[in-house]
This record gives C-alpha cells, structure tokens and sequence, in this order.
C-alpha cells in the first residue's frame, strides 16, 4: 500500500507543479500520518459505543463497533515482561519485546510458585532436576517454566518424570540455570491502581492484593506487582497494544538519480492500517507535504477532503 | 471453579486429604462471584462501568460478611477446657457468640450471661486514695482488681443459685420433718426466675477478647458457638458462599455500586435496592429448610392432652 499512497501523494502534487517531496520527508509524513489515524481508532471505538449505548448503532450490517475492533485487535500482542528488580517489571518496549507499547489491556498474573531450583544436567526442549520430585509439586502440562538466569520462558508439555520435564522449547543451555515452575491453574488478572490508591489497598483488610486479585502500578516504564510473590519473568504476562510499525518507502537509485521502489529491501515495511485507511493516509501526507512546501492550496484542499469524509 | 470428576470429589484424586472437595458444590468462590460480576453485569453496555475491581471485591466481600452474621446458618462450635484464670480467650474469627454452654456428665448446658460484673480493671492508689503513675503519666494497675481476685479465688459472691451463692452451704436445722434455714436480712422471697440456675455464668468482655466465666467453671469444658463473617482469615481462595446466596451477592454489589455513584438516577438505585431485598428474602427462606414433613411433625402433637 505505502507505493500506492505515495505515488498518490506525488501525483496530487505534481498536478500542478507544487513540488516534490523526497523518499526521506515522505517516510517522515507517513509515520506520523499513520500514527494519527491509529489513535483515532480508539477515539471512534469510544463514539461507536457511547452510540450503541444511545440505541444508536444497530448489528449485522450496521454494527459499527465490529470492523473498528477488528482493527484495533490486529495490533494487540501478548508477551511476557521482563522482570527489572524483585517485584518490578518492564513495560513492553522495542529492547524488551521489540515494540512500543501504546495501551496496556490486561495483565495476567501466575502468583503461585510450584518449583524453584537449578538444573543438573542438560536435554533439548527438557527441564532436568535430579533433586525435584516435579509430580509431587502438582506440576502438569501447560504450567510455565522460566529459566531464571537467562529469561527465557517456555512451557510444560508433559511431566516425563519425578525428576524430567518435557517443554515446548529448548530454554536451557547449560546446566546450574536456576528456574522456576509457576502454575498456570492460578492464571489471574492483576489490576492496574493509580499509585495514591496503592497504599491504602495494601493496607486495606477486604481489598489488600493477594494471589487471587493482584494488583500493579506503574511508574516510568516500570510495573510493580502486588503480592510481591510475582517476582520472576514468566509470571506475569501482558496483551497490549503496540504501536504500528515505522513505514518506509524503500527504493534503489538508478543512473538518472530517480529513485524506484524496491519492496526487497531488508527495512522496508509497509503501512499496518487496513486498506481503506489509504485515502486518509494520503490526505494526511498531503497536509504535512502542503506545510512542507509552503502550499496552503495542498493543505486547503487535503483538508477539505478529510471534511468531507467525516461530514459527508 | 472448575467442575470436578467424581474421583476429583471423593477422593481429591488420590491426593491427601481426601475430604477437601467434600461439599463443594453448595458453594461458589469468591474468585468467581467478582470474575462472574466483571463478566456479566459489569461494561460498556451495563449500569456498572469504569469500576475498579478492589472495589467489586470490597462489596463482594461486605456482603458475604452480612449474610454471615444473620443470614447463614453457619454456627461455628469450638470446645475448650476453661484454666484457672477463668478466662476463655475468643476464636481468632470470632465476630458475636450464639450461645455459650457447659460439656459436663455428657450433657451440654447452655449457660446464663451473667447480668453482674465479673471483671474488672484496677489503678493503684496510695493510702489518700490518689491513683499513681509512672513516668509517662500513665496510671498503674495491678495485675487484678480486687474482683477479680475474688472470683479467682472462688470467693464472690453470685446472685444465681449455684455454688457462688450467698445462701449456698449456709447451716439449717430440721425440726419435725422440714428443713428450715437462717434468714438473712433483706433477703428476698421467692424465686428471682432471671437469677434462677445452677450453672456457672459468664461476662462477654468484647475490647479485651475474652469470656470471663465465675469460679464454679474453672477446669471444665466449655463449648462456644459463635458466628465469624466468612473472611476465613484473609485467605481469599477459602472464601466461599452458598450457591443459593449468590444471585443476591450480585444484586448487593450492583446496588453499592450505583448507590454511591454520581449521577445515577435515583429509580435505577430503587430498582436495585428492591432487587437486593427480593433476592435476600428468597435465599433466605430457601436455606431455611421448611419442609411440610417436619411441620407435620410437630404439629401431630397439638391435639395432646396436658396430663
């Protein structure tokens, strides 16, 4: 989509002789061009239910609410935090799971520890503890297993014995790794507390976090965990919203010095809007290229378009 | 909770102990009374929205110790022999007593609260009747009053009839067949019904935890049923409530929440609160067990004559 939009873009402005806008500048327009109508999503999510709340919005073909979620859910990711300090984890981040983070939706927790030890020996995609006694723990498949030293994280597929487990990945390189085992039976939701409320639940007899009803702060791009029991990488899981990717046109440059697009190339990264999105990505271009250029015209006339759509 | 096999119930599936799961299924976690609130009457399109979840559990967990303290038939008994300090220090969940009783002789017998002090704190005071202090200013106290002393040394007096009696050992004499006995000025004639049992007595002392009983009781087994209020001692995962209470635990959080919150009409808080009263008086008169067979039980003795 990113070529269509930008030959688009030179299109409208060569029309009448405008200007040009380089590879450079357009890469620039498109990120934040992009970036506007992602959080205008969650803006019209919000409209669309304060609609149906009014009996505004009806289902089937009317259901307004559908294809807006559906768009949002394409840029939900669920991954694992990496832990920082005792209690304290990382905000998803491009160094942690490789994307910004724009909204956290659910943090799910595994306060219960079943096993804490090291290794002993090393085997592809196994858990190996000749002192565990892994059944009598109340270990079973699906429970998560964290090399701590390492922070890898996989999952138990079987418990081959009292003393093997068998993952669904090769987590453990070398023997003496310490790891944890946590349940996944106890898989629950942390809460998100404004951090003057926290005190108050701690010290709250009814509301104090416990295993059952977790609770986290967020300070920075540091999470803080309550019960401080959730305390390894593997314990606490995060769906979030990412940000979309940074779009880049890429191109070659032949002989004459215009610049041809070229998709091989290892940074190339397409718009992750859907498709109709196209014309708003292209009025919103315009705009930032119509200040670019210094023509108000271009500008005028992309923003009359986008008037139009939202008034039609 | 999930739903369990059978072998899972009867057994905890081979697992020690093997009664946990007995009776499970009367009852509904508190786990799943918030997750089931969240779920269902929680959101976008209901009254509830943009409500924390600690506060869903507050009210969850408000409710449930209501429902303990009048509504459940949940007495809790526990039996323990009274020392020679007479005390009998209360359960850590205890929240009010039922009914205290003596164990003696293999009969249980319900005590009397005792309408008189048993118990009493002291301050230290010289021979000018002034209260000493030490060098905070707070005022001295024995270890016991003087009442205390008594009653620990068996020596009070009791205005029931047993053994702390006034008239209990008093000397009489026989003459002619009939027992006739010394008496005592203003004493009282008749019978004080209120006064009138034989068995030892006992005081609530609420801010310092503990029961004190009257000297006849030291030494013997004493059975506390009281009622606690559900918390299980803060372990969330122990919280439980009977099945035919939870539409109502619902109905209870929905109405706390909307009749705290700004700018809910005040029907929909009416609607809620009639919802609340409804589905409480219904669950309690299921768990009241009235079955047509043990009325009739009881009313085939009312054509008996009084012999």
């Amino acid at each position: 989509m990113i070529n269509s939009v930008r030959n688009t873009v030179l299109s409208v402005l060569n029309k009448n002789n405008y200007g040009y806008i380089s590879p450079s500048d357009f890469n620039l327009y498109s990120q934040n061009a992009q970036v506007e109508i992602y959080e205008e999503y969650f803006s019209s999510y919000n409209k669309v239910i304060n609609a149906e709340n009014a009996r505004m919005s009806g289902v089937d073909y009317a259901d307004m609410e559908q294809p807006i979620a559906e768009v949002l859910e394409y840029f939900l990711r669920t991954d694992y935090l990496t832990k920082i300090a005792a209690n304290k984890f990382s905000m998803p981040t491009p160094a942690t799971t490789g994307y910004y983070t724009y909204m956290l939706l659910d943090i799910k927790c595994k306060p219960v520890t079943l096993r804490t030890g090291t290794n002993t020996s090393v085997v592809a995609s196994q858990l190996v503890d000749s002192t565990a006694l892994f059944t009598t723990y109340g270990i079973s498949a699906g429970d998560i297993v964290t090399n701590i030293t390492t922070g890898l994280v996989s999952t138990v597929t079987s418990v081959v014995s009292n003393t093997v487990l068998a993952l669904d990945s090769n987590i453990f390189l070398a023997s003496a790794n310490s790891y944890g085992v946590f349940s996944s039976s106890t898989n629950v939701q942390a809460e998100k507390v404004i951090n003057n409320k926290l005190a108050l639940l701690v010290n709250s007899n009814l509301t104090q976090p416990t295993k059952e009803f977790p609770v986290y702060a967020l300070q920075g791009e540091e999470l803080t965990f309550y019960p401080t029991t959730i305390s390894n990488k593997g314990q606490v899981q995060a769906t979030y919203f990412r940000y979309p990717k940074v779009p880049k046109w890429t191109y070659i440059t032949l002989t004459n010095g215009e610049p041809v697009f070229d998709q091989s190339q290892n940074d190339y990264q397409d718009f992750e809007l859907p498709i109709e999105d196209e014309y708003k990505l292209v009025t919103r271009i315009l705009q930032y290229c119509g200040m670019s250029i210094r023509e108000s015209e271009v500008t005028q006339f992309s923003m009359a378009k986008e008037q139009q759509e939202q008034n039609p | 909770m999930a739903y369990i096999s059978q072998y899972q119930y009867y057994e905890n599936g081979g697992v020690v102990p093997e009664d946990t799961n007995w009776g499970s299924y009367q009852f509904i976690s508190l786990t799943d009374i918030v997750n089931n609130f969240l779920l269902m009457y929680a959101g976008n399109h209901s009254l509830v929205n943009n409500e924390e979840r600690y506060k869903i559990l507050f009210h969850a967990k408000r409710a449930i110790q209501e429902l303990n303290y009048d509504a459940f038939k949940e007495i809790k008994v526990l039996e323990l022999t009274v020392p020679d300090n007479l005390r009998y220090i209360f359960p850590s969940d205890y929240v009010n007593w039922v009914r205290v009783s003596l164990y003696k002789d293999g009969w249980l017998r319900p005590l009397t609260e005792n309408i008189q002090t048993l118990s009493s704190k002291a301050y230290l005071q010289d021979n000018t009747g002034r209260i000493l202090f030490d060098q905070y200013g707070n005022a001295l106290s024995p270890q016991y009053s003087t009442i205390d002393l008594n009653r620990l040394a068996k020596t009070k007096k009791s205005i029931y009839l047993n053994q702390g009696n006034q008239y209990n050992g008093q000397l009489g004499w026989n003459y002619d067949g009939m027992w006739y006995f010394e008496a005592n000025i203003g004493a009282a004639y008749g019978l004080n019904t209120e006064t009138a049992n034989f068995n030892p007595t006992f005081n609530i002392d609420r801010k310092s935890g503990v029961i004190n009983f009257d000297s006849s009781m030291s030494g013997l087994s004493c059975i506390l049923e009281y009622v606690s209020d559900g918390m299980e001692q803060g372990d969330n995962s122990l919280i439980t409530v009977n099945k035919l209470f939870e539409a109502y635990i619902y109905a209870a959080i929905e109405y706390e929440i909307l009749s705290s919150k700004l700018g809910v009409q005040e029907y929909i808080v009416a609607r809620s609160r009639k919802k609340r009263k409804a589905l409480l008086s219904n669950a309690k008169i299921r768990i009241s067990n009235i079955h047509p067979g043990r009325l009739l039980m009881n009313m085939r003795g009312m054509d008996k004559q009084i012999k």
